[in-house]
């Protein structure tokens, strides 16, 4: 992912960054996720793991 | 970087993306369990009261429906019980419905027999004044006779009168002739023997004593006066010797009326049937046993 690999072999590559972006969409696509089971969880049985 | 990392990467992402979403939206259309658990909960719970109060108000309404059970059976015992004193009466009733017609149908029977007495008796009566008024006719005619029979014997009394004293005449002159027949016979030594009577003597027939009789001499008045039946009542009763059968003359000052034959005598008063009515009796006529 250097622009030396870029010029070399002229091959078109998304940078790296992009990848990170994606890691981090991800990450919060699943924290939201979480937060949402979790609050739903609370807000409803007021427990996270037991059954009540 | 490796490319089987970045495709990784990027499945990773596709697939949390995707996963995330799924999750998300079960999540938030999921149902609240634990509001249905305390909702059906509740829900059992006023099940279980109402079946409870349900249990309770059936044992109520069996125990009002036993209490109302043994009353009516109380009324029902007191029911059969009039029901069987009620037969007891209407049995009795037809009974003495039964006696009272028997006794009905007796007495019909007996006031039957009785009109047909009284129309046999009426009859009889009628006969009996029939046959009243034909003796009465006959003694009437019967006192003509007697008394034609009595001028009759006093004419035959006169001739028998003036018989005796012929025969008294002519027994004097045959005393005076058998007088002068001694008187002749005497001279010759004679005498005359008593005759012998051709016609057998006989008893002189003798008029029997008339019976002492003695009247009464009651009198009265007429008080009642019943022209339709031709029944009068007197003033006078047993009480003044007044008997059944007794004949009472009714008068008007001199004049005759009628006759009463007694039928019935009170103390105080008579009641009789007019006979040989020369006039209809009023009240205050005068009766007397003698005319």
């Amino acid at each position: 992912m250097s622009p030396d690999g870029q010029s070399r072999g002229r091959k078109i590559t998304p940078p790296d960054n992009i990848y990170t972006i994606m890691l981090t969409v991800a990450f919060c696509v699943v924290l939201v996720a979480v937060v949402l089971v979790a609050y739903k969880c609370y807000s409803q049985y007021g427990t996270f793991f037991s059954i009540p | 970087m490796s490319t089987l990392t970045k495709a990784l990467i990027v499945l990773l992402t596709v697939a949390s993306i995707f996963l995330c979403g799924i999750v998300v939206t079960y999540v938030a259309n999921a149902e609240n369990y634990r509001q249905k658990y305390t909702d059906l909960r509740n829900t059992a719970a006023a099940a279980k009261a109402n079946e409870d109060n349900a249990k309770r108000q059936l044992n109520e309404t069996i125990k009002q429906a036993d209490q109302e059970k043994a009353k009516l059976n109380e009324v029902i015992a007191s029911l059969l019980t009039q029901i069987g004193e009620v037969q007891a009466k209407l049995d009795a009733a037809e009974r003495e419905k039964a006696t009272l017609l028997q006794q009905v149908n007796s007495l019909t029977a007996i006031t039957k027999d009785f009109f047909q007495t009284n129309d046999k008796q009426g009859q009889l009566l009628k006969n009996t004044f029939d046959e009243l008024n034909r003796v009465q006719a006959e003694l009437i005619k019967e006192q003509s006779d007697l008394k034609d029979t009595t001028t009759a014997l006093i004419e035959k009394m006169a001739i028998v009168t003036t018989l005796e004293e012929k025969s008294k005449r002519l027994l004097e002159e045959k005393t005076e002739l058998q007088d002068k027949l001694d008187q002749v016979l005497r001279q010759f030594g004679k005498t005359a023997v008593a005759p012998t009577a051709v016609t057998p003597t006989k008893d002189k027939a003798r008029v029997a004593p008339a019976p002492v009789t003695k009247d009464l001499e009651l009198k009265g008045r007429v008080t009642v006066v019943d022209s339709k039946n031709s029944m009068a009542e007197i003033s006078i009763g047993a009480a003044d010797g007044v008997k059944e059968s007794m004949k009472f003359h009714v008068t008007r000052g001199d004049e005759f009326i009628c006759d009463i034959l007694i039928l019935d005598v009170d103390t105080e008063k008579a009641v009789g049937i007019l006979e040989l009515v020369q006039q209809q009796p009023k009240v205050g006529d005068s009766v007397s046993t003698s005319l």
